[in-house]
């Protein structure tokens, strides 16, 4: 199902491309690229498919550095995070972290409208370790923080908390704290998308973990039967929870069953958020011309273990220790370094920086602004009120509250 | 006699009738079968019995619920851990093929399996789709399968040798909220009941009644209770299915008043059906329960602890009914 050429071909529409007219000044890397410029960027960029179009280099400069900042903005908050939780026994948050994956999410919402009314931008659904794709949809910062603080102001009132958050105003339909319900329920939204001839998409994140449940299959298999625009954004990070996905699917690509239920589908390197974005424009594109659903496996890999900070230290990226939980099969140190040897940040960077996008000295720049962003949504978060006790007995229907009953 | 976890006692249950049956089959994800004590061996089922027996599966517990009565329809003793984000999953298979097959065959199918289904989500910090407040109240309520839950390491073990001889398939329901507790428990195997409650405390004024994890909060407002003079007859109720009507019933018959504690939703609790089975059988006694709200749990800790039923409240209910 290799039909990306003829994608690639198809006329913009317009929409998040903003269909800028002219051949930007890039358009001879274009060409460059469709010829292999990744020999100039040795080392940083791996080319997974050069079938597909380079949608990415069409890009105006603010949008491509906008994915930088985007990745920036993931990272800290998870390093802040991070820190927050190894060194301040009074912070009660928690996270699933998504360090190492940040290109994924980045590159697949950066294809899809996330402003403007609810009835025209595109939907996406997320897992246990949402705060990347929460970010990259739009979702606000400091309420995202403060929810997983459990605050009253936070995004969702605190009823949340971080495996749990949700922002319908950006299409950020929100985590799914369980793996498997919240891809069948995705081909829902697309199949109301096509029902209503919207040209809106239905985006489903899921890990590898979510190979093994029956709902993968089923989403797939209805999608394509329905021809729904769906986009199943698979992140292969190698493990589900402590398992090495290899005791969970047969298939070294999973692409492979997706393929099966006749659903083209792409292999990404997920460390670069240029290749995502170009799977994920044309998956959008196709979604949108009424062209069905689209199958997206990046490669990537999280820098933490499953759930916190165990193996971590302060100050320092990723966590190499040995994680009491992981007792069937842990990660190697080995593997967690040579990965980082290929981090989403630094590819971003270099690549822009080749493109004539960025100088090294814009990009720190746009580094420190990033950190004092986070900062400051921490230390909002932090201030704000906790939940009334009360309140727990709202929000069980769409009008009053229910009785309290561990009162005689 | 060691002092053991809940989980090493369940363990060296399993351990045990896995040695002495070696057509045994355990399936798990994400929690091996794996437990530690200070003083004795550790258990690890998957390297002791080896990945054909012992498997770890995908996310997905339809299989592993699945396969469990497969195995028993086929002649083998069988066990699935499930854990707590999944403890839902496997209800179609439980309810629908598992607590009918004997029926629907008229007798002829047996299936000799345990489904243990971990209820971490009644601690607090699990919010939203990690809580489950609705499993042992949905799992009592099905027929054709002995749901239990054990709240003590010792029940727990002899439950659990209980459960796995029963040609009935039995819920085994883990309060995971009680992995920490220890008492004495025997290395040598024994059974414990699927059929009767444990009375924990003997006493006049007032009857009453827990169950999992709530046993601890019942405990505590009992002891504080007895300082102030009030004698009160704790039950424990270990079986949900089926219901130890008779030891309810003595009870309540002797004390008159009946406080019916759940950690589930209020509406068709266990509590709800031990207030119900009290009423039919005791004339002029008088009856409260105290549950969860019927409101999905809260992300946020000042919300979700004021909506347990915790000692504090316990106590108080059984003032006003004193």
């Amino acid at each position: 199902m290799e039909i990306g050429s003829e994608i690639a071909n198809r006329p913009r529409r317009g929409g998040e491309d903003d269909g800028r007219t002219g051949l930007s000044r890039r358009g001879f890397l274009r060409v460059a690229g469709l010829a292999g410029v990744a020999a100039g960027l040795a080392g940083h960029v791996a080319r997974a498919d050069g079938q597909i179009g380079y949608f990415a280099m069409d890009l105006p400069d603010d949008r491509l550095a906008g994915m930088l900042r985007t990745i920036l903005r993931i990272r800290w908050h998870e390093r802040t995070m991070a820190d927050r939780m190894l060194s301040d026994p009074s912070y009660r948050a928690y996270n699933h972290f998504y360090a190492g994956q940040e290109a994924v999410a980045t590159g697949v919402c950066a294809a899809l409208r996330n402003d403007g009314p609810f009835e025209q931008i595109d939907l996406v659904y997320s897992t246990h370790r949402p705060t990347g794709h929460a970010l990259a949809k739009g979702v606000d910062m400091a309420k995202m923080q403060a929810e997983m603080d459990f605050r009253a102001t936070g995004l969702n009132g605190g009823y949340a908390a971080e495996m749990h958050i949700s922002d319908p105003s950006v299409g950020f339909i929100g985590a799914d704290g369980m793996i498997g319900p919240g891809h069948v329920i995705a081909t829902g939204s697309a199949f109301a998308f096509r029902a209503r001839g919207s040209d809106q998409v239905s985006v489903v994140f899921g890990g590898d973990g979510t190979y093994a449940t029956p709902h993968f299959h089923s989403a797939l298999n209805n999608a394509r039967l329905l021809d729904l625009p769906f986009i199943y954004v698979l992140e292969n990070n190698l493990y589900h929870q402590y398992a090495h996905y290899s005791y969970s699917c047969p298939h070294t690509d999973i692409a492979d069953a997706a393929r099966a239920y006749g659903i083209p589908a792409r292999v990404v390197d997920g460390q670069d958020v240029f290749q995502v974005y170009n799977a994920a424009k044309e998956a959008v594109d196709r979604a949108r011309a009424g062209g069905g659903p689209t199958f997206i496996e990046a490669k990537t890999y999280r820098y933490y273990n499953h759930l916190g900070a165990p193996g971590a230290e302060v100050g320092k990226l990723g966590a190499f220790g040995y994680d009491p939980l992981a007792i069937t099969s842990f990660r190697p140190e080995r593997e967690v370094r040579a990965w980082m040897q290929r981090d989403p940040v630094d590819i971003a960077r270099a690549t822009l920086i080749d493109w004539g996008v960025l100088t090294a000295e814009a990009a720190d720049a746009m580094e420190a602004e990033v950190r004092a962003e986070v900062d400051a949504a921490f230390a909002w978060a932090a201030g704000q009120p906790l939940c009334n006790p009360e309140d727990g007995l709202k929000h069980v229907f769409a009008e009053g509250e229910v009785m309290p009953r561990q009162v005689a | 006699m060691t002092e053991k976890t809940w989980m090493y006692s369940v363990l060296e249950a399993v351990q045990w009738e896995m040695r002495n049956d070696p057509a045994m089959t355990w399936i798990f994800e994400l929690t091996p079968p794996v437990a530690t004590n200070a003083g004795m061996p550790v258990i690890n089922l998957e390297t002791e019995f080896g990945r054909r027996r012992v498997v770890n599966t995908g996310i997905d517990e339809n299989w592993m619920a699945s396969a469990v009565p497969g195995a028993g329809l086929a002649g083998s003793k069988a066990a699935t851990y499930i854990p707590y984000q999944g403890a839902g999953m496997p209800y179609q298979v439980i309810q629908n093929h598992a607590g009918k097959l004997r029926s629907m065959s008229g007798g002829r199918a047996s299936m000799p399996v345990v489904f243990v289904i971990e209820m971490t989500g009644q601690t607090p910090g699990f919010a939203g789709q990690h809580s489950d407040y609705e499993v042992d109240t949905i799992y009592a309520h099905i027929a054709g399968v002995r749901t239990v839950v054990p709240s003590t390491p010792y029940d727990a073990k002899g439950m659990m040798h209980a459960a796995l001889r029963s040609p009935d398939p039995v819920v085994f329901l883990y309060p995971a909220g009680l992995r920490m507790l220890s008492e004495e428990v025997s290395d040598a195997p024994y059974e414990v009941p699927l059929t009767k409650a444990a009375v924990r405390q003997e006493g006049s004024d007032l009857t009453i009644v827990g169950s999992g994890a709530g046993m601890p909060e019942v405990l505590e407002a009992a002891a504080t209770l007895t300082g102030e003079g009030m004698s009160v007859e704790v039950i424990d109720l270990r079986v949900l299915k089926e219901m130890d009507t008779e030891t309810l019933v003595t009870s309540v018959a002797k004390t008159r008043r009946l406080l019916a504690v759940d950690q589930s939703y209020y509406t068709l609790g266990p509590a709800a059906e031990v207030v119900a089975r009290c009423a039919e059988n005791v004339e002029g006694a008088r009856f409260r329960r105290i549950a969860f709200s019927d409101a999905p749990p809260p992300a946020s800790p000042e919300m979700f602890t004021w909506m347990r039923p915790d000692a504090t409240r316990i106590a108080d209910a059984a003032r006003r009914m004193v």
